[in-house]
């Protein structure tokens, strides 16, 4: 930045506008009054604590906490053989697969939404949860063969020959070199799938049901309603929780490896 | 002489693409042997069919007199080394040579007693609990060796392992694999496409071009002697005159003199000295580089190249002009007569 003022600025400037309205959230949560107001007065945990008791938040935690891992588990379970297909197989038409597989990044999940409403939850009467779980698969399965595909781009094509070579039978071989190559990636797209279920909504409004919310949904349901730090509380643990995440993905894989295997 | 491996009538081809033509070749035992040749004549396809990782569509292959033709390569038992190394990144330096011990099953201290031979063998023993990657190219590449090494195979396999290295390291990695070779007795293929690279390392050289050798035997026999003018030009002969009487010869430019009058003893005496026409002169340190332009029996202009040390050359000396008229000259033994 040394020597670059006006880039060093803008860099400053664009932190502080994403940063401040993240911290008068949580400066909120503490605050010891009925409203989402300025200034604050006082300092309280009730809120956490109402957060934490009120049923319709910590049920619907629950789910979102449950459907992330259903659908983070199911996008890794196709998302893996469909990597080592794209990355080490020797099948025709690599590069079709691969564009299907990210095809999700680029259809609206509103129109894919939709068409899991009619098919999944009105045409063959499934529940919400049946639904969401599939609506959120699809949504993650580009995360999952991208962002484990990376780390097995950025390794030397000829490993594997190397260790049949040296005598290792191709099951040894996928487990003792392609695995360990793999498992980065396999962490890092769990992490990130997770997260990005976990935060869905328009997926998640679309094919909600009377007994199946998801966290975020509920919260805006709440909003619409009543207007009080509570809200700010419960945001405030979701940010605690995603950093606790992204510090353990930064420590154990970094943000550039997890985020460079996004754009390749 | 006994032979390690053996190709027989071997072809590889890619759709119709015939990459490896009918090959017929004998890897002597304890001897290196280099496959030379330009860009996509087939190296790599033929040392790959040898080590296990691909079918020839044609001919059979046999390692110390058994069929390998289609033993896949964890029972071939050789050492490659990879023109990128292909060392397991998330494995020690020594557990990269250790890897093909533990499948074979050799319990320690054996295990590591060969690690640490192997590594010292390649003079890394003190890195072995490196990653690869916090190591110079040359050290990974003497890792790849070690870890080839390391498992005794019955050949080793090397496809341009020198080819990423600096031009220091690369001259020095030269006599460092000979020394291995000679230390091991392994018998070595070794595939380049660098002339000076085969003629200082190989037993035997092997000369290819799209899929066929086209010459094969020592460097000395090799060397003075091209058997055609792909070879000739691939070694370096840079001169070929249609002679009327002795058919196609061929000279090698640092062979090639340039006299500026007839009347110089040595021309006298020449095995063949043609008028010629200086077309340019080019300094490239220690030699004095000079093109000439002769006719040929047709009448056609061909060029000659000639290249002079600059210190064998008189203190008074001027230099060439273009358009000088010269005669260049060789001795007859430094004349290669080249069939066909
Ligand atoms: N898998 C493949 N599919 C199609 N063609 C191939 C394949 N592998 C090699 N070829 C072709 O076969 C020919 C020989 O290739 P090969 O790699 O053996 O050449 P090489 O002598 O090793 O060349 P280089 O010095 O550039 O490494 C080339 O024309 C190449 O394009
Ligand atoms: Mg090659």
């Amino acid at each position: 930045m040394k020597g670059r003022p006006l880039i060093g600025t803008f860099a400053v400037l664009g932190y502080i506008i994403m940063i401040v309205p993240i911290l008068f959230v949580v400066a909120i949560a503490f605050t010891d009054s009925q409203t989402l107001s300025f200034p604050l007065r006082g300092f309280t945990l009730r809120w956490f604590g109402e957060a934490a008791s009120y049923t319709p938040f910590t049920s619907a935690l629950l789910s979102s906490l449950g459907l992330a891992v259903l659908s983070t588990a199911l996008a890794l379970a196709i998302g893996i053989p469909v990597t080592l297909a794209i990355q080490r197989g020797k099948i025709p038409g690599k590069s079709l697969v691969e564009g299907l597989f990210l095809s999700p990044l680029v259809v609206p999940e509103l129109v894919v939404g939709l068409a899991l409403y009619q098919q999944v939850m009105v045409g063959l009467n499934q529940t919400a949860l049946v639904a969401l779980v599939i609506g959120h698969t699809v949504i993650l399965l580009p995360y999952a063969v991208r962002v484990t595909g990376a780390s097995l781009a950025l390794a030397d094509p000829f490993v594997e020959e190397a260790a049949r070579g040296l005598g290792a039978s191709p099951f040894k071989t996928f487990l003792t070199v392609t695995l360990p190559l793999l498992r980065p990636g396999i962490f890092s797209a769990a992490l990130l799938s997770f997260i990005t279920s976990f935060n869905n909504v328009p997926m998640s409004l679309l094919l909600q049901s009377r007994n199946f919310h998801t966290l975020p949904i509920t919260m805006l349901d709440y909003i619409q309603q009543s207007y009080d730090p509570m809200i700010a509380a419960m945001s405030t643990l979701l940010l605690a929780g995603t950093v606790v995440i992204a510090i353990v993905a930064e420590r154990t894989v970094g943000f550039a490896k997890i985020f460079g295997g996004i754009n390749k | 002489m006994t032979i390690a491996a053996e190709f027989i009538g071997v072809s590889q081809s890619f759709g119709d693409f015939l990459a490896v033509d009918n090959l017929d070749l004998k890897i002597e035992e304890g001897k290196l042997t280099t496959l030379l040749g330009p860009s996509g004549c087939g190296k790599t396809t033929t040392l790959r069919m040898l080590a296990g990782y691909g079918t020839p569509t044609k001919g059979r292959i046999t390692i110390g007199g058994k069929d390998a033709t289609r033993l896949p390569p964890e029972k071939r038992n050789l050492g490659m080394v990879f023109q990128s190394y292909a060392l397991f990144p998330h494995m020690t330096v020594a557990e990269n040579v250790a890897y093909g011990l533990k499948i074979r099953k050799v319990s320690e201290p054996e295990r590591s007693r060969r690690v640490m031979e192997s590594l010292d063998l390649v003079g890394l023993a003190h890195l072995a609990k490196r990653r690869p990657k916090a190591l110079s190219g040359g050290q990974q590449q003497r890792v790849a060796l070690a870890r080839a090494i390391a498992i005794r195979p019955a050949l080793l396999l090397l496809d341009e392992p020198l080819s990423n290295l600096d031009a220091r390291l690369r001259v020095q990695m030269r006599s460092e694999i000979r020394r291995i070779q000679a230390e091991t007795s392994l018998s070595v293929v070794l595939v380049t496409h660098d002339q000076d690279e085969a003629l200082e390392m190989s037993d035997t050289m092997v000369l290819m071009r799209e899929g066929t050798i086209m010459q094969q035997g020592a460097p000395e026999q090799v060397f003075p002697a091209p058997a055609n003018r792909f070879v000739a030009e691939f070694l370096g002969y840079e001169n070929f005159i249609d002679d009327p009487r002795r058919g196609l010869l061929t000279v090698r430019p640092e062979h090639l003199r340039v006299a500026a009058s007839e009347t110089e003893p040595a021309v006298a005496s020449a095995g063949l000295r043609l008028p010629a026409t200086i077309t340019s002169s080019a300094y490239r340190g220690v030699d004095l580089v000079i093109t000439t332009a002769v006719l040929n029996a047709a009448g056609e202009e061909i060029p000659l190249v000639s290249t002079v040390r600059r210190d064998s050359l008189a203190a008074d000396f001027m230099g060439h002009n273009r358009g000088d008229k010269v005669t260049v000259y060789t001795r007859d033994v430094d004349l290669v007569a080249l069939p066909g």
